[in-house]
């Protein structure tokens, strides 16, 4: 790949990096540019969720309510759960990483470029498919764990579980290669100097997620595959009655659902380990505990997926083992809050909204994973499974943790990638709004789910004794609606009118704040050398050479004196650096990959016209491989000589 | 005291209640499991979802009492119903749940005991309580079964112990 090249003075075409309007997003290469699509399609993705939520709140918010009928209740929770998921934590995560990880290696761009526009457009083709199903017989109707048998077409007959199984297998497409370049990305693409000790924490994180991700997702494809034949093929893996075996599925779904759930927090972690040393002005504490309280985290959650099926019957033993490590899971996890502590304690801390929403995901999150350490436990577990006890913990952990994570990084990267300041003003009104109003929505689910009420339900009785708390929940799902509108009004004001961001506006430590606010599309004029974890402190604070950190050697910061800005971001003549052309091949890839997933899904149905739009597909993913070859070729560094 | 000592007291001070936390929560595990007596749900066996109406006991659903208090509940769920949905038993006995499922997944949860199990079809789940207060006790399906899943609920009613004497 020419992008690996770290020497600046390759010449290129004389073309450039992006065509003008539309076409520049559509036919773009350019990680910055990919990122950036992640985020705005899947903050779109977590608006419509959050307007299925509201749907949800309010049907629950009064006993024998008929705002909603059963049906559309039952795909509202399905689409809410899938939505989140698979379409707005997972790609909000990624759009960050997509933008930020490679200027924080001193990276020119992902290593595979092409591949990295082909997983942006799968993910928005395959979230879009997802929403045609309500204009196709109905969304699905099953839940987003997808149980088996109720998947089977005798018990869901319309197409809706098809395009759920579609959808969910591009995105996953889009994720395994998005894992793989990542992972290509990190290890090879450093600059020189950043060794994986000194590889900033958000690197780290993003890095074992990528692992998890290849080991994961593959096993919820598989899964669904074998789910389509059964509904449409003839096959019997999760057909009870003709000696299939449902728990099979469960435990399939788990083992990548398990994984998944430290996919959505590990790189918020990451987020909260670069926000809180920046505003705490010191370096994190911990460092290397941090890292490999990460892989450990990950490594350890690909072992407790059946703490999910307590209530199936595994036998005393099966639930010993899944509930101790369970628990086990709890020890990385509470060595990485206790590193974030201390790196506060004692800190000039700065409390700018990221800030903010940095400690509010530590707090919330804490509160998520207690209530996490009493579900690992059977006895336990096997009272509140499927109570709204476990609604209340998955959001604190989900919400209170990984989408304030992903707000603390929004606020700090924000100046990076448009070069304005987000309101700070309005930005700590969010904040307080969404604390409060998110604690308003979910800790009363805790009680009514103390008080027996069961998950998924449409409605329920009244004196049951869950009126107040689910009055409580719905008042606070709506504050919670207006804090987000605060957030995009927010966001679209400072677009137009926020202040001017300078490169570096927090004092940040790590190489993105070397380089302008937005970055130029080669990122780097000059490949910085690296001598530290905090090059860009080195840089600024060269008499400062007292470490913090006792592993460190001191005298290393005077010998890290860098060149000044002006040295290292000399202008440029157009042209001078090679970076990957702009195509449209992998949009075309992605289209023809769409018209074979509608053929899969109606070739039960409709045999013969669905084999045709499925030979098309396979024409059209053809043609995007023929001038995705083609390009590549223009593009090796050998050609362009 | 410095800065230093500072620091460590307060390491300390928040590492041993979060060492203590887990071990208390193991203890209670133990002491639930062996003192009180609540057990995890297990795999009881195996039926044919298809066969159930000619496979014993599910071809006579119901409640059959063993023993003097001792008494054995025969459930199928199916959507959107138990059957049977109401059971009648006297205070202060003790009850085995042994349930199957004829379609897809449901639960049998009854609110204040320790029953709560998935019902799997093709497979057996069995738990036993013992009823000691008089009273309705509300049962659900805790898991999600479609569109009924939320009218899916049945009764056990408890009767005071005087009557199971004299009636029954």
């Amino acid at each position: 790949m020419a992008i690996a090249e770290r020497t600046a003075g390759t010449i290129s075409p004389p073309d450039i990096h992006a065509r003008p309007g539309w076409a520049g997003w559509l036919s773009t290469t350019d990680h910055k540019r990919i990122g950036i699509m992640y985020l705005v399609s899947a903050f779109i993705f977590f608006l419509i969720g959050g307007i299925e939520a509201l749907l949800m709140r309010i049907q629950l918010g009064t006993p024998d309510n008929t705002f909603l009928t059963p049906d559309v209740y039952n795909q509202m929770f399905t689409m809410h759960g899938t939505t989140m998921v698979f379409l707005a934590v997972m790609p909000l995560n990624v759009g960050l990483g997509n933008y930020i990880v490679p200027l924080m290696i001193g990276a020119r761009d992902m290593a595979f470029p092409r591949l990295n526009a082909l997983s942006i457009w799968l993910f928005i083709i395959g979230g879009l498919m997802l929403y045609v199903s309500f204009f196709a017989g109905g969304a699905p109707n099953v839940g987003w764990f997808a149980y088996a048998p109720l998947t089977q077409k005798q018990f869901a007959p319309s197409a809706g579980v098809d395009y759920w199984i579609i959808g969910i297998g591009l995105t996953g497409v889009a994720s395994i290669a998005g894992a793989l370049n990542f992972i290509v990305t990190i290890l090879n693409m450093r600059a020189p100097g950043m060794t994986l000790s000194r590889m900033p924490l958000f690197v780290w994180m993003q890095l074992v997620v990528a692992f998890i991700l290849i080991f994961a997702f593959p096993v919820l494809t598989v899964a669904t595959i074998q789910l389509l034949f059964d509904r449409h093929f003839g096959t019997r893996f999760f057909l009870p009655a003709q000696g299939g075996d449902a728990v099979l599925w469960q435990h399939l779904f788990w083992f990548f659902g398990h994984p998944e759930v430290y996919i959505l927090i590990l790189p918020t972690m990451g987020i909260i380990s670069e926000v809180l040393p920046t505003f705490s002005r010191k370096p994190i504490f911990g460092y290397a505990f941090v890292a490999y309280s990460g892989v450990a985290i990950g490594f350890l959650g690909f072992l407790v997926w059946a703490h999910h099926m307590f209530a199936v019957g595994l036998g005393p033993l099966a639930n010993a083992f899944f509930g101790a490590a369970s628990f086990l899971i709890a020890v990385p996890t509470g060595v990485k809050i206790f590193n974030w502590l201390a790196t506060m304690w004692q800190g000039s801390l700065n409390l700018t909204t990221a800030m903010h929403y940095a400690i509010g995901f530590i707090s919330m999150f804490v509160i998520g994973g207690i209530s996490g350490i009493t579900l690992a436990s059977p006895p336990i577990n096997v009272q509140q499974t499927d109570s709204y006890y476990v609604v209340a913990h998955m959001h604190y952990v989900l919400f209170g943790g990984a989408i304030q994570g992903i707000f603390a990084g929004v606020f700090y990267w924000f100046p990076k990638m448009t070069g304005r300041m987000l309101d700070e003003r309005l930005g700590k009104w969010q904040f307080w709004l969404m604390l409060i109003s998110f604690n308003l929505t979910f800790f009363p689910m805790h009680l009514s789910g103390n008080e027996g009420m069961p998950r998924r339900i449409y409605t329920y009785e009244a004196g049951m004794g869950w009126e107040l708390w689910n009055l409580l929940s719905t008042i606070g799902s709506l504050l919670l609606a207006v804090a987000v509108l605060l957030f995009l009004w927010n966001m679209l004001t400072s677009l137009r009118r926020g202040a001017i961001a300078p490169a570096d506006p927090w004092d940040g430590a790590t190489l993105e704040w070397a380089v302008s606010s937005p970055p130029p599309s080669y990122n780097f004029a000059v490949v910085p050398t690296v001598q530290s974890r905090r090059p860009l402190w080195d840089r600024k604070y060269p008499h400062l050479h007292e470490s913090h950190d006792p592993g460190e050697e001191s005298m290393e910061r005077l010998g890290a004196v860098m060149h000044d800005a002006a040295e290292t971001e000399p202008p440029i003549p157009a042209g001078a650096i090679h970076m990957p052309s702009p195509t449209y091949a992998p949009l075309i890839l992605a289209l023809g990959i769409m018209v074979l997933g509608f053929g899969i899904i109606y070739l039960g149905d409709l045999g013969l016209a669905a084999a045709a739009a499925m030979l098309v597909g396979l024409l059209v993913m053809a043609g995007g491989i023929v001038s995705w070859v083609r390009i590549s070729h223009v593009d090796s560094p050998h050609h362009a000589h | 005291m410095n800065q230093k000592q500072l620091g460590y007291l307060f390491e300390i001070a928040w590492i041993l209640p979060s060492v203590a936390v887990p071990i208390a929560f193991l203890v209670a595990i133990v002491i639930t499991a062996f003192a009180v007596g609540i057990s995890v749900p297990g795999e009881a066996g195996r039926v044919d979802p298809k066969t159930l109406n000619t496979t014993a006991p599910f071809d006579k659903p119901g409640l059959r009492e063993l023993a003097p208090g001792r008494y054995e509940a025969v459930i199928t769920a199916q959507l959107f119903n138990f059957t049977p949905g109401e059971l009648e038993i006297p205070a202060g006995s003790k009850v085995t749940f042994i349930v199957t499922s004829r379609d897809v997944i449901h639960g049998y949860k009854v609110e204040n005991t320790p029953i709560n199990m998935m019902i799997v079809p093709g497979q057996i789940s069995r738990m036993t309580t013992t009823f000691d207060q008089p009273g309705e006790y509300y049962v659900y399906c805790h898991e999600y079964c479609g569109g009924g899943h939320h009218l899916m609920a049945g009764k056990i009613i408890v009767t005071p112990a005087q009557s199971a004497s004299s009636g029954r």
